[in-house]
């Protein structure tokens, strides 16, 4: 399959206009935070004329955005804790061992895929409100890793299916327990697919509003969205406080996808010695 | 925890460990049971009463069913709001899933940079919906916003538009901004499914005088069907549950003119009232619609999953 | 196990590898949730007192933009009753709904509450969530009138009312000065004001269609002026008169009339992006409420603003009022005495004074001025020619509501997918299915 050099360039023009089409957007929105409010109506695509981290400096006396990102931090990472375990654990089982009710089971957890979960919002707010959780992060933490069970469940099922059953076999042979074959010996095998859990997962559970707009009222417990949408209603027509607001939401969760990612170019080529 | 205890019992593993066993798919299954489907399931039950305001009224059977698709405006709205979100499943398999299997398909090739393109398309995805749908509302502006004023520059100022304002080019806006969303999710499930295709099978094909549109649709495109049926299905769950977005963009009147209307924006409108705080809440009707919903999603994706997996199994 | 090799697409994620680390101890993760609920049976506001006299009430409002200013007015009520204290918390107005709502729904919820006026509060009520306020020191004072936004079908009255709105149309002095133009006093001087500004490059109205509320609104306005006022209302409200009567489509007819006065992309314009242009000096004329005063004053102090009633076929001018959100008792409030309590105060004038200066709002509590002139004027043109806004005091029923109904046709017209006539059938036809006079 030799392509011609016309091809070839065509081909990395269609590539690279995509990566501008993706990612103008976001240095838009971190330009126009440096920016004042005239410049943005004024001369809305050019760089800043004037840097200016002034708009940080109100945007960060005006919400208390250290506690958004500490809140945001506790229920994302601890909801993909426990979503990452638990949908593990279940999907071993219901990959590697076949009775009657598996199929049966497999397909209950796959019908999670399907349930808009907001649906369901009135009950669960009198659940959430009989064990006593309103207005705590706990709140947030059990819905997000409920919700994202289905999910993960379904990737890592299909993952474990991929693997040879000889692994297990050989490693029961050397006395292992169902517990101990799947910790020691298939946990560690599946780590691609629960990255894909944990990203997936993580970005969900970082970027929704709308569970904490109607379980959290304390400001002290707001996660990062719903901290910005009362800025947004506050603020209107600050337009560069809110690109600033929109700028800082952003800017963790593209922190740490960054370093992860490098992470991964490392784990492919640590992939390809082996 | 647990495990130095189990060790102890080896010998008796096979009664025990079968016991225990069963433990494993418990927390999953506890967690899910009570927070998902334990609060649909009540929702389901409110679908059949009568509700006045946030009161529950009396039971009144299949009513709110029969008035969802019997009586105006609520049927008209339905069926509109219905061939919103078919549109917006076509138009983002298409676009973003074209597009993205084209730039997969490039970066499985070694196109160079390969790790800084998969960053690069991911990266809007890593964004709220919030901010998605304000970035875009401020980009899409029809007097200051970044769009028009890049037409402009371009001479092309007869192309400008109230992009979400005028009915025409609304919903297209937003399931293009969708589209923007979510194409790196894409571009990496089709990626996954083309760097599992065997390379002895490629090679093979090739001996075999297979190149080009041959190749792609005799060879690669059969083989990668498993990531291309599960992206179809979370496109059309995600089209017909198509919400958030919407909502950031137009609020929950779907507007203008119920151009932009979901079923999912549609649902949270019945059930939770519309925006500035007029309307009638009608909790009756909004779960009946979520019944529906739940169905046709439900059905349709079953159905598709089947088919892969017996596909899957003919391998 | 080259195979697996490809999918390894995120396999090293940083977020992997502390997930990771973390399961060696946690395998057994739901006792650790449970354990959790154990410990924070705490109830959002309202059980903070514990044994102490101390109370802490907790307070729900759709007014972010007034957060800063009710700190004021609560400081005012927390000195003289140092029992009690107040936590304000106000969500966004569109989400404001359902928030309370659900928590309604499920028996908590604050004890203090902002009611939506009309059907969508009183709804409420009927649902048995509102203590009745009949009782309650200083409700006498308000007149029939202004209390009906918060009065049940059963009579009582659950909410004390907080300010009248008003809507009318602003404009520039400075840009109406230097083209020679003066306060209209009718619809055809209205319309040659409108064509002097085009001609003159001002855009005439800041005008935005995406919204469909601001459409109602500036129909509120509008339409008093071509059906004369209350005469008309009373008409529609003992089945003399309907949507489709003449003069209704008349004032529809006039919106789109407004058409040509209205900046390019009219129909893309939020309420942000007119607003800007009015307070930026680059629209002369702005329709909206009494609440935008405040508002478009901090955004330009410099701003020469005034505002005109709509001036009425019959030669007089009408200034269209209602009564805005009213505060009411949540009936499943633990602390209904303090909460009552803070009622009280709000029905005093002191409250009032407090407000009305504070906000620049009519307040609602009879005999209140404040400092600044323009709410002055507002507050006296409501005492002595005022209509009621028909869709939100009249209309805001139906499922979805003849309010709905009617902004969203407007929306069609100005699309040109509805013709007047249409949409007066379409407002028509939505007050049939539920409103008793036109119901046979």
């Amino acid at each position: 399959m030799r392509a011609g050099i016309g091809r070839r360039s065509l081909q990395y023009l269609f590539a690279y206009l995509f990566v501008l089409v993706a990612l103008y957007p976001i240095v838009l929105m971190v330009s126009s935070s440096v920016k004042t409010n005239a410049e943005i109506f004024t001369s809305p695509l050019a760089l800043p004329k004037t840097f200016s981290l002034d708009t940080y400096r109100k945007l960060w006396e005006v919400v208390p955005f250290a506690d958004f990102l500490m809140n945001s931090v506790v229920v994302s990472v601890t909801s993909v804790l426990l979503i990452t375990v638990t949908s593990a654990m279940a999907a071993f089982y219901l990959a590697r061992f076949s009775y009657r009710w598996t199929g049966l089971l497999y397909f209950f957890f796959l019908l999670g895929l399907m349930i808009p979960i907001k649906l369901g919002i009135v009950p669960l707010f009198l659940l959430m409100k009989k064990l006593g959780l309103l207005n705590s992060l706990w709140s947030l933490i059990l819905i997000y890793t409920a919700s994202g069970i289905p999910i993960s469940v379904f990737i890592l099922t299909g993952f474990f299916r991929t693997l040879p059953v000889e692994l297990e076999e050989a490693a029961r042979i050397d006395g292992c327990n169902h517990f101990q074959v799947f910790w020691r010996v298939l946990l560690p095998l599946i780590r691609p697919a629960l990255g894909t859990v944990v990203i997936i997962n993580f970005i969900h559970a970082w970027n929704d509003f709308f569970f904490p707009l109607i379980f959290i009222q304390d400001e002290a417990l707001k996660t990062i969205p719903v901290g910005m949408m009362v800025l947004f209603g506050e603020y209107e027509t600050d337009w560069s406080l809110l690109f600033a607001g929109l700028t800082l939401s952003a800017l963790p969760m593209i922190a740490v996808f960054l370093i992860a990612s490098r992470q991964f170019m490392e784990g492919l080529t640590a992939g390809a010695v082996k | 925890m647990g495990v130095p205890e189990r060790e102890h019992v080896q010998p008796k593993r096979k009664s025990k460990a079968r016991w225990l066993l069963h433990l494993f798919p418990l927390p999953a299954f506890i967690l899910y049971t009570l927070f998902v489907v334990y609060p649909i399931l009540s929702a389901f039950t409110y679908s059949m009463y009568e509700w006045k305001g946030i009161a529950r009224g009396a039971f009144v059977g299949l009513q709110n069913f029969l008035t969802l698709f019997q009586v105006e405006p609520f049927n008209k709205l339905f069926w509109n709001a219905f061939g919103h979100n078919v549109i917006y499943f076509l138009v983002e398999m298409v676009v973003q899933n074209g597009i993205a299997f084209i730039l997969a398909f490039l970066i499985y090739r070694k196109i160079r940079g390969a790790g800084f393109l998969k960053i690069a398309y991911f990266m809007p995805r890593l964004l709220s919906v919030i901010v998605v749908g304000f970035l875009w509302k401020l980009i899409l502006n029809p007097n200051y916003g970044a769009l028009n004023t890049f037409l402009a520059k371009l001479g092309l100022e007869e192309w400008a538009k109230p992009w979400l304002g005028d009915p025409d080019t609304a919903l297209l806006a937003i399931i293009l901004v969708n589209c923007w969303f979510g194409i790196g999710f894409a571009v990496l499930i089709f990626l996954a499914g083309l760097q599992s295709i065997p390379e002895e099978l490629i090679e093979a094909a090739r001996l075999d005088g297979a190149k080009g549109i041959t190749m792609l649709g005799r060879i690669i495109l059969p083989l990668m069907m498993p990531s291309i049926t599960i992206m179809t299905i979370f496109t059309f769950i995600q089209a017909f549950e198509a919400f958030e977005l919407v909502y950031a963009m137009q609020g929950s009147m779907g507007e203008p003119f119920h151009s932009t209307d979901t079923l999912a924006v549609y649902f949270y409108r019945l059930a939770f009232s519309g925006s500035g705080g007029a309307g009638d809440v009608s909790i009756g009707l909004g779960s009946a619609l979520a019944v529906v919903l739940f169905f046709i999603v439900a059905s349709v994706s079953a159905f598709s999953l089947r088919v892969m997996r017996k596909r899957e199994i003919q391998h | 196990m080259r195979r697996y090799r490809s999918r390894a697409f995120v396999s090293a994620m940083l977020t992997a590898m502390l997930v990771l680390a973390g399961c060696s101890g946690g395998t057994n993760s739901s006792p650790a949730g449970d354990g959790q609920s154990g410990g924070q049976t705490g109830n959002p506001g309202s059980s903070a007192g514990g044994g102490a006299e101390q109370v802490t009430l907790s307070m729900h409002s759709w007014r972010v933009e007034d957060a800063e200013g009710y700190k004021k007015i609560i400081q005012a009520f927390e000195a003289e009753n140092p029992g009690i204290k107040i936590d304000f918390k106000p969500f966004k107005a569109t989400e404001y709904n359902t928030i309370l709502n659900t928590a309604l729904q499920s028996d908590s919820g604050p004890d203090i509450l902002q009611l939506r006026p009309y059907a969508p509060g009183i709804s409420l009520a009927e649902a048995g969530h509102l203590e009745p306020l009949d009782q309650l020191p200083g409700i006498e004072n308000f007149s029939k009138d202004v209390l009906a936004a918060s009065t049940g079908k059963d009579g009582k009255v659950y909410g004390v009312p907080l300010s009248l709105n008003s809507t009318q149309i602003y404009y520039n002095k400075k840009l109406f000065e230097q083209n020679g133009l003066s306060e209209p006093k009718s619809w055809d001087e209205l319309i040659n004001t409108a064509k002097t500004l085009k001609d003159k490059g001002v855009v005439p109205f800041a005008f935005g269609a995406k919204e469909g509320w601001l459409l109602s609104l500036s129909h509120g306005v509008i339409a008093p002026g071509t059906y004369n006022g209350n005469a008309f209302v009373g008409k529609i409200l003992n089945g003399e008169a309907d949507f489709t009567s003449p003069e209704f489509v008349k004032s529809i007819q006039r919106m789109q009339e407004l058409v040509p006065y209205f900046p390019e992309n009219f129909v893309g314009l939020d309420l942000n992006d007119t607003r800007t242009m009015f307070f930026t000096e680059k629209a002369a004329m702005f329709i909206n409420g009494s609440f935008e005063l405040e508002g478009l004053q901090k955004m330009n102090p410099d701003l020469p603003l005034d505002f005109f009633p709509m001036p009425t076929d019959d030669g007089k001018t009408v200034l269209t009022t209602w009564v805005d959100g009213s505060y009411a008792v949540n009936a499943k409030s633990k602390h209904k005495a303090e909460a009552l309590k803070f009622l009280e105060f709000m029905a005093s004038k002191k409250f009032g004074e407090l407000f009305a200066n504070e906000f620049k709002r009519i307040s609602a509590i009879p005999g209140v001025t404040t400092s600044d002139p323009l709410v002055n004027k507002m507050a006296e043109l409501s005492a002595s020619s005022s209509t009621p806004y028909l869709m939100v005091v009249h209309f805001a029923e139906g499922n979805p509501t003849t309010k709905q109904t009617l902004e969203n046709a407007l929306q069609g017209m100005y699309l040109n997918k509805l013709t007047p006539e249409q949409v007066s059938q379409e407002v028509q036809k939505s007050a049939a299915s539920w409103f008793p006079t036109f119901k046979k």
